[in-house]
């Protein structure tokens, strides 16, 4: 449990400018699935998930992403951005229970 | 309800988000049926096939329906005048139909995106991606799953 909010981006290892990358970017969470109780009735309470991943670079939002419970504990996703500049490309993860898990990569140009 | 809006009051708090925090950008993870889910999000808009541009790969059988491998990539100039504002994947049967909304920028250089999800039973998983010029297209394929990713 002690690992809950590592986050692991992997960016190729040559990057040109104007390239458009792909990145995979992986946090360990649990993203706790809903609870039924016996009649089949979906139990309301506050789930720990994370809803919400951010990605920017450069300091300018690249891409949203809004989650649910429906994606796979431990969520690995995977985008792109067109690389311009060297620089951080920074992914937040925050979940319902305001945990925030952030990785960063550094962009640099071979 | 209440406690949705409360986490959602503290979550500003941590700022960083650049996207203003309404009550629609809370509204992927709601229980319900497909059918009120697209229905809430696109209303009667129609969703025209986009099967020449949209690629969505998903398994054929999921041996395991707790991670799903999807991929989704859209033909898409990607400037800011025509670009794919959203791309929206959506498993049918789930009790969570919306798995996740992503919203793109031109300076993703590509319409991609790839994710792991979980799948309850036996069912359409669908792509639907908004342009930014508000059409709507959508592919679906079905997948067979052996065993359930229970309850997502």
């Amino acid at each position: 449990m002690s690992d809950v909010g590592k986050v692991r981006l992997r960016v190729p290892s040559t990057i040109k400018p104007g390239d458009v990358v792909r990145v995979r970017a992986l946090v360990i969470h649990p993203m706790e699935r809903v609870e039924v109780d016996k009649q089949g009735k979906a139990i309301a309470k506050n789930y720990n998930y994370i809803n919400k991943v951010v990605v920017t670079y450069l300091g300018k939002t690249v891409a949203t992403i809004e989650t649910s419970q429906s994606v796979s504990e431990n969520p690995f996703l995977s985008f792109t951005f067109r690389a311009t500049d060297p620089g951080p490309l920074t992914v937040t993860f925050t979940d319902t229970h305001c945990g925030k898990y952030e990785g960063t990569a550094d962009i640099k140009f071979s | 309800m209440l406690g949705g809006l409360g986490a959602l009051g503290m979550t500003t708090l941590t700022g960083v988000l650049a996207a203003p925090r309404t009550a629609a950008a809370q509204a992927v993870g709601v229980q319900e049926t497909v059918e009120v889910a697209l229905k809430r999000f696109f209303g009667t808009r129609p969703l025209q096939d986009g099967s020449r541009l949209i690629k969505l790969e998903v398994p054929l059988i999921a041996e395991n329906g707790a991670v799903v491998p999807v991929a989704v990539q859209v033909e898409s100039p990607m400037t800011p005048g025509n670009h794919v504002k959203h791309i929206y994947i959506v498993a049918d049967k789930n009790r969570i139909p919306i798995v996740s909304r992503v919203t793109l920028s031109p300076a993703a250089g590509q319409a991609f995106v790839g994710e792991n999800i979980r799948l309850g039973e036996t069912g359409d998983v669908r792509a639907i991606v908004e342009q930014s010029d508000g059409t709507l297209f959508q592919v679906k394929r079905e997948v067979r799953v052996t065993v359930s990713g229970c309850a997502a």
